[in-house]
């Protein structure tokens, strides 16, 4: 077997023999990324209607269902309006701690039977695979979002406690939860953000997986004929909460 | 390609590519469909053309100093609770990944799509080892299903017709499937979302692995690569060494022109940012990440003539474009990577010797440059890579003795007026209305395909002989 030592010796003997083809270097990384990304929701703050209006536009091109409501308590309705015209009962969502916002009774109260996922993780493996197998068997998944990337419109989840990876990608139907603190207008934000939540800034959760979700799932691997809903869900909705969900 | 395949001709196998009439459709609708999405994309990209600039600057940079950045990638993914593997050889790379299957017990492998994993060949060493392999990308689970290999980077099973498929799914799945890709995809869904929930092992490759937060990143469609690396309890991840990149300020600008140039869209269903293994307080995500990081032929050329090759994403925008691919399809080519950019990466992974025909499977026209994302001079390549397949006598001898004949001939103008004069003697009984379409003997090989013009009645150098003696 070929040792660490071997292995990077012949790539830094190779790396010292060869002139580089032109002079290069990588992107600028921000200096302070957590600053600018401060610099960027305030600015961003100043024209969210904009941004929203860009985010509509591409998530519907890519064929996500766009909600707006006023306030985090008109929510519980559209998702129930989503499950009703699906004749869907079984719904999965994350820790309202995650979400922002306790929907689990008003959603119950609308006769869905929900399934919250735990602020940290249980203790026992026997939990866990209820919950996984709750997740496998739910017709909906109810989370909250990140980032909304106006750009491409592409929602990004970043895993964590409260916050499991399932929830957007085994139910058939992944319901989002956004305000406009999640907006950003492009990928070069997003590189600041990810700079941020990896170097001086705060990242939203301590999670091993962050997820850029731009539509349902899609395939087209036989004769080229666009298929939705190949292993992730088929269908995407993103609601759009007017007041800031935390208040 | 299984080694008796390899055994038939370059010629004979692109031969039977062309006369394969449905094959020869797929081709061309599919390619032409990824051009058309492609150019749409960066049409209304303006800041694309900028960014594919600085694209190919980023890889540069990175490959000067591959080292260091490759060492701060394994201080993180280390530091993160993962482990990192060193594999000189395909060989090492599938015992690498053997031993982990064997040591976590594991018994089945879910694979989201990776060309690393095809290059390695991983599959049959896992069967071998009692570890049962499924591909989960749709296309690569259908040509899983009929023991083919994928005939193009990014949509693997463009050679079969939906009845094919269907046939295939009745007979290996045993249940009735209508021809119909909605229903087919159903289907795949429901089978595959088994093994996801089974499986003790996800199998990746990476797109990228961002250095300074030890990130691996996946691109798919179809999600199968968050089912991967999300449901098994042990995640293994393959990549060739060159898909290091510094931070993610370098990855956005990949991310930005990627997806744009392989099917036209802004950015792929799923791009997932994977930092190790599950942590404390998550639900899911597995309990060991393994990074295997793969050498087989790529460090050579740090300091080799196919250097810029290292540059390449996967995505498959110089195949579509390639008037010879879209010609002969994927498989003709015989290896792992196909197309323009497979001939390079067919050189640098097998040696020199694997390419002597397919070298000469490119008409130069530089198409294959145009889409490149990074800009990869392939033809450049390819000329260096004739010249070398000549020097190291790969070529036949015959081959070798009619191009330095030639070469002869084009350095004096004394030989190359007496060729000229024989050569209209000697073409008389041959040339028809201007054209030459049969040739006697092994000439006859280059007038199989194509006509040859004759010598003209009077050759440029004849006239301009004559013209200036009348002005003077």
């Amino acid at each position: 077997m070929t040792s660490k030592a071997e292995f990077l010796g012949r790539i830094r003997e190779q790396v010292k023999r060869a002139p580089g083809r032109f002079q290069a270097s990588s992107a600028r990384r921000p200096q302070h990324p957590a600053a600018e990304a401060e610099t960027i929701r305030r600015e961003l703050a100043e024209r969210w209607p904009e941004t929203l209006e860009a985010f509509r536009r591409e998530f519907e091109g890519v064929a996500g269902v766009f909600h707006r409501v006023a306030s985090i308590d008109m929510v519980p309705a559209v998702v129930f309006r989503i499950a009703h015209e699906r004749q869907a009962r079984e719904l999965v969502t994350w820790h309202s701690a995650a979400l922002g916002a306790d929907l689990a009774p008003a959603l119950e109260a609308r006769g869905l039977d929900v399934q919250q996922m735990p602020a940290a993780e249980p203790v026992g493996t026997a939990e866990r695979e209820r919950l996984r197998a709750a997740a496998a068997r739910a017709d909906l998944g109810l989370t909250g979002v990140d980032l909304a990337i106006a750009e491409t419109g592409t929602l990004v989840l970043v895993s964590g406690s409260g916050r499991p990876r399932s929830t957007s990608l085994l139910p058939p139907c992944h319901i989002a939860v956004f305000d406009r603190t999640a907006l950003v207008e492009s990928l070069r934000q997003v590189g600041v953000f990810l700079e941020a939540w990896h170097g001086d800034g705060r990242a939203p959760s301590g999670g091993a997986s962050i997820n850029f979700i731009t539509g349902p799932s899609r395939t087209a691997d036989i004769e080229l004929t666009l298929t939705r809903g190949v292993h992730g869900p088929k269908e995407v909705h993103a609601i759009f909460v007017e007041q800031p969900i935390r208040g | 390609m299984s080694d008796a395949e390899l055994a038939t001709p370059f010629r004979q196998r692109a031969g039977g590519a062309m006369k394969d009439t449905f094959l020869q459709e797929a081709l061309t609708i599919a390619t032409t469909k990824f051009i058309d999405l492609r150019r749409d994309a960066f049409a209304s990209f303006p800041e694309g053309e900028a960014l594919r600039d600085q694209a190919r600057a980023i890889k540069e940079a990175t490959l000067q100093h591959l080292d260091q950045h490759l060492e701060t990638l394994i201080g993180n993914v280390e530091r993160l609770g993962g482990h990192v593997h060193y594999a000189a050889t395909s060989a090492e790379a599938r015992s690498i990944i053997v031993d982990i299957a064997r040591r976590t017990g594991a018994k089945m492998a879910v694979k989201s799509k990776s060309m690393a994993t095809e290059e390695i060949h991983l599959n049959e060493a896992l069967e071998a080892a009692g570890v049962t392999p499924v591909e989960t990308d749709l296309g690569e689970y259908i040509i899983q299903l009929a023991h083919e290999r994928p005939s193009h980077i990014i949509a693997p099973a463009i050679h079969k017709t939906k009845g094919q498929v269907a046939e295939l799914f009745s007979r290996e799945l045993k249940r009735p499937a209508e021809p119909d890709p909605e229903a087919l995809t159903r289907i795949a869904r429901g089978e595959l979302r088994e093994k996801f929930l089974q499986a003790d092992l996800g199998i990746t490759g990476a797109n990228f692995a961002v250095a300074d937060s030890g990130t691996v990143v996946l691109v798919t469609n179809e999600g199968n690569g968050r089912m991967v690396t999300s449901l098994p309890r042990v995640h293994v991840a393959v990549m060739g060494v060159e898909k290091v990149v510094p931070s993610f300020t370098d990855l956005m600008v990949f991310l930005a022109i990627l997806a744009k140039s392989a099917t036209g869209q802004k950015l792929s269903v799923y791009t997932s940012l994977v930092q190790g293994p599950r942590r404390a307080g998550e639900l899911e995500g597995p309990d060991e990440f393994h990074l295997v990081l793969l050498d087989g032929g790529r460090i050579a050329q740090i300091d080799g003539p196919l250097r810029e090759a290292l540059s390449c994403l996967r995505c498959g925008a110089c195949l579509n474009v390639c008037p010879v691919y879209r010609q002969i399809g994927g498989h003709a080519y015989g290896y792992t990577y196909p197309g323009p950019i497979g001939i390079l990466l067919t050189a640098m992974l097998e040696g020199t010797s694997a390419v002597k025909d397919l070298a000469h499977a490119s008409s130069l026209c530089g198409a294959c440059l145009d889409a490149c994302p990074v800009r990869i001079d392939i033809p450049r390549m390819l000329i260096e890579l004739r010249r070398e397949v000549d020097d190291k006598k790969i070529a036949p001898w015959s081959e070798r003795v009619a191009f330095k004949l030639m070469a002869k001939l084009l350095q004096s103008p004394r030989l190359y007026r007496f060729a000229a004069r024989s050569g209209r003697l000697l073409q008389r009984p041959f040339a028809r209305d201007g054209r030459i379409s049969r040739l006697p003997l092994s000439f006859g090989e280059w007038t199989r395909t194509r006509d040859l013009p004759p010598v003209a009645a009077r050759t440029f150098q004849e006239r301009w002989a004559s013209e200036r003696d009348l002005r003077a």
